[in-house]
């Protein structure tokens, strides 16, 4: 009953969520007008042909960054179920352990021009962040390891000296790089900002997030079993090596291309599986996808804060995510004997 | 039962998501006039702009000294000059506000490359707005900007006119200065705790000849580094000049600073300050910043205003 109603909440939540969020911005819009924007547009010219400022409006700016934030929301969010069923504590999240400013460092340093595209440019900038993601994980998850536990101490702090080095990383290229007019894009990725966001930088963040979710659902048993244990996991006929690796990668790969289009946004992957799981229980099949609905919403409403808190003044949307991120953290981190679950 | 049901919802959602009309700008119609702007970039525009915004306050002063002040539609936050920007509408500008950009539907956004993010240009392309960077790193980019605003925006003659006083006002403080044999080595300061300067292709240096001193930080790779005492100590500068504001007191500068007494500068009592806006905007108040370090340098010399 409980899951149902959780169920239902959401995702009414969720339709809510995505008219409010292109009504309500910086600027202030005739609701009237909104729905006509998207009545005229979604059937392909139906109806009186809406204003043209509030159609640029709605339509290039609004509803792309509402999609991007919930794809990166969502993406975030089942990355940190992923992270926290590889290292079994409800304390891991791709800020945390490093992986977001491992991959703002291997964005920016392509960006400053200190690595050579390999790809096209388009592709190039996630495949660094990519890359640079995948460095600071197997780092911080090698330095935790110990046999077959990952101590949760190890992990914290090798996450923390990771982000602090990766982040070090970027400050030193933006120091060395002689363009200084970059510096400012350089902060773009250091706190995190969806604005700006355009229909043709949409696709490859949304692809990469809904990738990163079927797979993760595909994976939504033997990640069941690994919250028994390792050992049990194997005995259970999980290829646990194999599925380790698999959820570093995927990790590093969703972190790298959602931070390489949004820059580094903290936290959501902490919150929101917690939330998720005090709700449904700890079954991935659950968690999974309604931690994606769940983290897109709460990347969407954090934007929407982002843009009406201050008058004339749009904040990055990771200072958002960060001051409701870390009294969470602290609050989990409190609770000494927290185990995955009700 | 309830998984099956949450899986089978969310995978009907996701096709929504991705079939998403991808959408292009609307067709522009045939260009009138094409801009090639400072970046190299080439810019279409349909007609004569009417309506512009400009994405920095260095680019306001430009528009309104090329005479084209009324086109202006919007401005930023930290515009204060000329008093007309005062009832202009507002858009925050780091990060920008594109929505506050589009309500104020203009025809041209100008950009400079030393504030705005080239990333931002794509976005306001997708908005039907063509963005135009202009690019200051000489006082000569600032006469040529000015004219090619004017041209821009139809008032070329204006344009022209205000680029030729500025440029004969340059060469008045020239002509004052050029023989002087007495050339203080002047160490131009943005901030006064930490140190930034200007390093090379900056115009700061230009201006300090102009108003006949020698620049202590022109020779320096980065082009905006930030000094350390040692660099100060060694090149001992005689006269030092900050962006501080009027009201700054030198003292300020020897607390914050202990080791500076030895300088040339202090022991002499050189230490000045100028407003910020006027000198550190790259824009046509740049010669009166000329003027004002002018007569710093040189008390008894005489340069006419414009």
């Amino acid at each position: 009953m409980r899951v149902r109603l959780f169920v239902f909440g959401v995702t009414a939540l969720f339709l809510l969520s995505l008219i409010v969020a292109v009504a309500i911005g910086s600027e202030s819009l005739a609701f009237g007008e909104v729905l006509r924007v998207l009545r005229y547009r979604l059937t392909g010219g139906l109806g009186a042909a809406p204003d043209q400022t509030t159609d640029l409006i709605v339509w290039q700016l609004r509803l792309p960054r509402v999609l991007l934030a919930l794809a990166v929301g969502g993406g975030l969010s089942i990355i940190g179920v992923a992270m926290q069923a590889l290292v079994r504590n409800p304390l891991a999240d791709p800020y945390i352990l490093g992986i977001s400013s491992g991959a703002s460092a291997g964005a920016s340093l392509f960006y400053l021009g200190f690595l050579p595209p390999l790809l096209s440019a388009t592709l190039s900038m996630p495949l660094a962040a990519f890359l640079g993601g995948l460095l600071s994980i197997s780092v911080v998850y090698l330095i935790a390891r110990q046999g077959n536990t990952v101590s949760v101490t190890r992990l914290l702090l090798a996450g923390v000296a990771m982000s602090a080095l990766m982040a070090a990383l970027t400050s030193f290229v933006t120091f060395a790089s002689p363009d200084t007019d970059r510096l400012r894009a350089v902060l773009f990725w250091l706190l995190g900002s969806l604005d700006g966001t355009t229909w043709a930088r949409l696709p490859l963040p949304a692809a990469t997030a809904v990738l990163g979710l079927l797979l993760l659902l595909v994976l939504a048993r033997p990640l069941d079993a690994f919250l028994i244990g390792e050992e049990p996991a194997f005995n259970l006929g999980v290829p646990v090596e194999m599925t380790k690796r698999l959820l570093i990668l995927l990790s590093a790969l969703v972190t790298g291309v959602l931070v390489a289009s949004s820059g580094a946004i903290g936290f959501v992957g902490l919150i929101v599986p917690h939330a998720v799981r005090s709700f449904v229980g700890v079954s991935h099949r659950r968690v999974i996808p309604l931690s994606f609905l769940t983290g897109a919403l709460f990347l969407l409403w954090a934007d929407l804060a982002a843009h009406v808190l201050l008058r004339g003044q749009i904040l990055p949307v990771g200072i958002i995510t960060a001051l409701c991120g870390v009294p969470f953290f602290l609050f989990l981190l409190r609770r000494n004997a927290y185990r995955f679950g009700p | 039962m309830a998984r099956f049901r949450i899986t089978s919802l969310l995978l009907a959602a996701l096709p929504a998501l991705l079939l998403l009309p991808a959408c292009t700008p609307p067709d522009a119609p045939p260009a009138a006039l094409t801009i090639t702007d400072d970046l190299g970039r080439e810019v279409a525009l349909a007609r004569l702009p009417r309506r512009i915004v400009t994405l920095a306050p260095s680019l306001t002063e430009v528009v309104f000294a090329a005479g084209a002040g009324s086109t202006v539609a919007g401005v930023t936050p930290a515009d204060d000059f000329p008093a007309a920007v005062d009832t202009l509408p507002r858009f925050s500008a780091l990060p920008m506000d594109f929505e506050a950009i589009a309500a104020l539907r203009p025809d041209l956004a100008l950009a400079t490359d030393q504030v705005n993010n080239p990333r931002d240009a794509e976005t306001l392309h997708t908005l039907g707005i063509p963005t135009v960077f202009l690019s200051f790193r000489s006082l000569e980019d600032i006469y040529r900007g000015i004219r090619h605003v004017g041209a821009w925006l139809g008032t070329a003659d204006q344009a022209e006119a205000a680029a030729d006083s500025l440029e004969r006002l340059a060469q008045g403080l020239q002509a004052a200065t050029r023989t002087m044999q007495d050339r203080p080595l002047v160490l131009f300061l943005i901030g006064d705790d930490t140190l930034y300067a200007f390093g090379r292709d900056s115009y700061i240096h230009a201006l300090i000849e102009l108003a006949g001193g020698r620049s202590a930080t022109g020779d320096l790779e980065t082009q905006a580094p930030i000094l350390d005492d040692e660099f100060v100590l060694i090149a001992n500068p005689e006269v030092i000049i900050g962006a501080f504001g009027p009201d700054y007191d030198p003292a300020t500068l020897l607390e914050k600073h202990p080791t500076w007494s030895s300088l040339d500068a202090v022991r002499q009592g050189r230490v000045y300050s100028l407003d910020p806006d006027l000198v550190l905007r790259p824009g046509p108040r740049l010669l009166e910043a000329g003027r004002q370090m002018a007569a710093l340098l040189h008390p008894g010399v005489l340069v006419e205003a414009p």
